[in-house]
């Protein structure tokens, strides 16, 4: 038997249901008894108290450990254990016991009412929603951190920080940032929508889903637990052997990266069988929206790079912990293999980072130019291609030290040949924009923002990626303002441009209009005063991760400063419009308000627990804006049709 | 016309939409085990690279001093065990594909025993490596390499035991029917997960050996 466009219309009792693997979620609603947040952070707790006890027990019998005041053993037992006991008490450890016994999942118990944000819940909807809140927690601590930095950078001489509070602090908002920044669209927008987008009813793996986000705020107060433990003075690249050299903060940083990666794993493992097993009827290749492939794509270096960085963290642990000598160059190690595993990782990272920005723009682009998106398919190989390569160009990091010198062109060009797939992407979003009548709505100019923002970005890269300008400018502040304007300019933006698109769909209310463009403008505005400066910084010859410069390059310090805090208060904007239209004056949002042809919004909102009432049969692509006669996107049966607000032949009827 | 069936909780699926969901749930644990095998690659990888790294440069002459080995007699009983284990996998799913359950339960208790006792060596291991952790890059990737199989050893006795606890209950569940043969959702789901599992396993021998060679006979 096979879906088809025949549907069904009688209805039969079964009191037996089926396997629960298939099985739709039984409704529950839960008080404050059972597993929630407040137990994780109980469990937690207790876990760090034991895990440092044990540490200290262990290592006590070591008199060199004994008189140093920094016992890495009891600084990672007590990290390990309040991982596993936060873990243990939010309920992600119940099933993996349970199946010990034999036992199957027992169905999908969905909590109702707010509660269930609190809790290990396996609903895709809800898990986006409580990735959505914490990579915003990410995001304004390591904002903060920002500020603290441009504070001090105020002044050459008169000093905020000490040289060394300074560089721990940069480590810290590196590291945050970048933890965020490889979940900050995979997590909450991957998580919420893909299911939604490809006609799935859920998850292929909802538990490894719910753990992803568990551990992924793990790692979050895994790494802020390192400003307690003296910090760490190696930026976010934790380079040996100042790794070697550093205190337990540095356990922190190896330890977080470590827990990071697992959570990276399991969401990108999730998100990639779910695409491949769960796309409905009708759904081929060539069908699946842009935002999916781009996923699928990131998936594919989230299980297949991580793994690398969690080997790398292990190895960094066991020098700090055992007296390994990994990275230990006088040992027969060697500082090197730090930075080979770790950007073997870190450069697929940056397009795990620009990928999922790239989907976003490509799947809002279509609906406000009202056209269909360009070139479809160079855009879906262009993603494909760019996860390919990006673990052939790795060694560019490394052209300045750990690199046989006769091997950098090799890599300047494997480097260079990426810009081209990249370029793809590029051309396609340029190539729908033409000739388009553009409705200039929030999410739009947030993506047009990406383009203009990349192209800074994108175009500096390339000059990155040519050996002498890399000789001359490394390691200062060009670097600096590159990376910023591709990750905060390209997939921060995109990441915007995401949210103000699909919260409607997502709280079912309108978002402020007015305050979304307050919040457009100040922070576009702001965003390139901020960095673009820091370009000319950089080759005035200003390194990076140092506290004091040359008196000259005051002014465009200060300037840059000052537009880094107004970039800062322009996110007290976006604050302000969530409580406002989401809390205090909320409006309704109507089912479809931006017209859009994509599945997701074809379905009822709220949300149905499970999607879609019948599983959709897909008739063709949902790009066929403003085509006359184009066909129906899919057939959602009689029943989803008269529960949906917006059948989908509503809106394409309104474009012909 | 089809049928909806409606479940005690008042939510409704077509046969159609199980069948499809069922197909959707076999073909996550085929993708999913693959997947994995993938993720596990890159880790085994990692291992494998910083070994030939850190052999390659010899920094300081000191990859090796006096070619130092890691217990051999040990080695070659994690080994051995860990080939049994898969081995036993191998031959159970076998058996099993031919409907003979008892067969496929026999040599996969026997694997989870290899397993066990294989796990239980790898860290009695740890009390008589001959050398310092930090004494030579060897040392250093021998203990990295202790710990990752150590790992890998664990995952290979969590998926045996749970899938043959997991074959214990399908059958009461299944009321004595054969697993092989069984068109139940739950035997088809426990079908694909014992060949994701054996396959895993087969992963596991190939990689066990692989290491097993870099650590002890090269």
């Amino acid at each position: 038997m096979t879906i088809s466009a025949e549907r069904p219309t009688e209805v039969n009792d079964m009191g037996d249901g089926p396997p629960d693997f298939i099985a739709q979620p039984k409704l529950r609603r839960h008080g404050l008894l059972g597993q929630h947040l407040g137990t994780a952070i109980i469990g937690g707790f207790l876990g760090y108290i034991l895990g440092h006890w044990l540490g200290n027990y262990i290592a006590s019998g070591y008199p060199y450990i004994a008189n140093s005041g920094q016992n890495s053993i009891a600084v990672l037992l007590a990290l390990a254990l309040m991982v596993l006991g936060w873990l243990i008490g939010i309920g992600a450890l119940n099933y993996p016991f349970a199946k010990m016994l034999g036992r199957e999942a027992k169905g999908e118990v969905e909590y109702q009412g707010w509660t269930r944000y609190f809790r290990y819940n396996l609903d895709h909807k809800v898990v986006g929603i409580q990735y959505v809140v914490g990579v915003l927690v990410f995001f304004f601590t390591g904002g903060l951190l920002a500020m603290a930095i441009r504070t001090e950078l105020l002044n050459p001489t008169v000093h905020v920080f000490s040289a060394d509070t300074y560089i721990k602090i940069v480590s810290e908002h590196g590291t945050i940032m970048m933890m965020m920044a490889s979940s900050v669209v995979v997590g909450p927008l991957g998580n919420y929508f893909v299911p939604l987008m490809i006609g799935a009813r859920r998850m292929a793996f909802p538990r490894i889903e719910a753990f992803s986000f568990w551990i992924f705020s793990a790692g979050y107060l895994v790494i802020f637990s390192a400003l307690f433990f003296g910090g760490f003075p190696t930026g976010w690249t934790g380079y040996a052997p100042l790794q070697t050299q550093a205190g337990p903060g540095m356990i922190s940083y190896l330890f977080g990266f470590a827990i990071i990666s697992i959570g990276m794993m399991a969401a990108g493992f999730n998100l990639a069988v779910t695409i491949i097993n769960y796309r409905a009827p009708g759904m081929t290749w060539s069908r699946v929206p842009i935002f999916v492939w781009s996923i699928i794509a990131t998936a594919a270096l989230l299980t297949l790079a991580s793994p690398v960085l969690l080997a790398a963290g292990l190895f960094g642990i066991l020098d700090k912990t055992v007296q390994t000598a990994f990275y230990v160059t006088e040992h027969g190690g060697s500082s090197y293999l730090w930075e080979n595993l770790f950007w073997f990782f870190g450069h697929p990272e940056v397009y795990i980072m620009a990928l999922p920005g790239f989907g976003i723009v490509g799947e809002i682009l279509p609906v406000f130019a009202r056209k269909p998106l360009f070139a479809y398919r160079i855009a879906a190989a262009g993603m494909i291609g760019v996860a390919l390569l990006s673990f052939f160009v790795w060694q560019h990091h490394l052209f300045q030290s750990g690199i046989n010198p006769d091997m950098r062109p090799l890599f300047m060009l494997t480097t260079e040949l990426i810009s081209i797939p990249t370029g793809f992407i590029f051309l396609v979003g340029m190539g729908t924009l033409y000739k388009a009548r553009i409705r200039y709505e929030v999410p739009m100019l947030f993506c047009m923002a990406v383009y203009f923002n990349f192209l800074i970005g994108g175009v500096s890269g390339v000059f990155l990626s040519d050996v002498p300008v890399n000789v001359t400018v490394h390691g200062g502040f060009f670097v600096l303002s590159h990376f910023h304007y591709t990750i905060m300019g390209g997939l921060i933006f995109a990441f915007f441009a995401g949210l103000y698109f699909w919260l409607p769909k997502m709280t079912g209310k309108k978002m402020n209009k007015k305050l979304g463009l307050w919040h457009f403008w100040t922070m576009f505005v702001f965003f390139n005063l901020t960095f673009f400066p820091m370009f000319i910084i950089g080759l005035l010859g200003q390194p990076r991760r140092v506290f004091t410069y040359a008196k000259n390059l005051q002014t465009l310090n200060d300037f840059s400063s000052i537009s880094a805090f107004l970039l800062g208060a322009s996110f007290l904007i976006f604050v302000a419009n969530i409580m406002w239209s989401q809390f205090i004056s909320p409006e309704k949002s109507p089912a479809n308000p931006w017209d859009s042809l994509g599945l997701e919004w074809q379905t009822a909102t709220p949300i149905p627990i499970y999607n879609f009432e019948r599983i959709p049969v897909i008739m063709t692509d949902p790009y066929h804006y403003s085509e006359p006669g184009a066909p129906a996107l899919a057939d959602f049966g009689q029943a989803t049709m008269a529960a949906s607000a917006s059948p989908p032949s509503s809106s394409t009827s309104a474009d012909q | 016309m089809t049928d909806i069936i409606k479940d005690s909780h008042g939510m409704s699926d077509t046969p159609e939409e199980r069948e499809f969901e069922l197909r959707a749930h076999i073909g996550s644990i085929w993708s999913g085990g693959r997947l994995f095998i993938g993720m596990y690659t890159f880790l085994i990888a990692s291992l494998a690279f910083s070994y030939f790294y850190l052999r390659s440069s010899n920094n300081g002459l000191l990859w090796r001093p006096d070619h130092v080995t890691g217990p051999t007699a040990y080695g070659w009983a994690i080994w051995s065990l860990t080939m049994l284990a898969a081995g036993m996998a191998i031959f159970g799913r076998r058996r099993f594909r031919k409907g003979n359950s008892a067969d496929w339960m026999i040599a996969g208790w026997v694997g989870l025993s290899a397993a066990l006792l294989a796990l239980f060596l790898q860290v009695w291991e740890w009390q008589k490596i001959p050398f310092y952790p930090g004494s030579s890059g060897y040392a250093s990737t021998f203990i990295g390499y202790t710990i990752i199989n150590l790992l890998t050893i664990a995952i290979v006795v969590y998926w045996l035991e749970t899938t043959l606890a997991r074959a214990l209950r399908l059958r009461k569940e299944l009321g004595g029917e054969n697993a092989e043969y069984s068109m139940h959702p739950s035997a088809q789901s426990f079908r694909a997960n014992v060949a994701s599992m054996t396959y895993f396993l087969g992963f596991v021998a190939i990689a066990s050996t692989l290491m097993f060679a870099m650590f002890y006979l090269l």
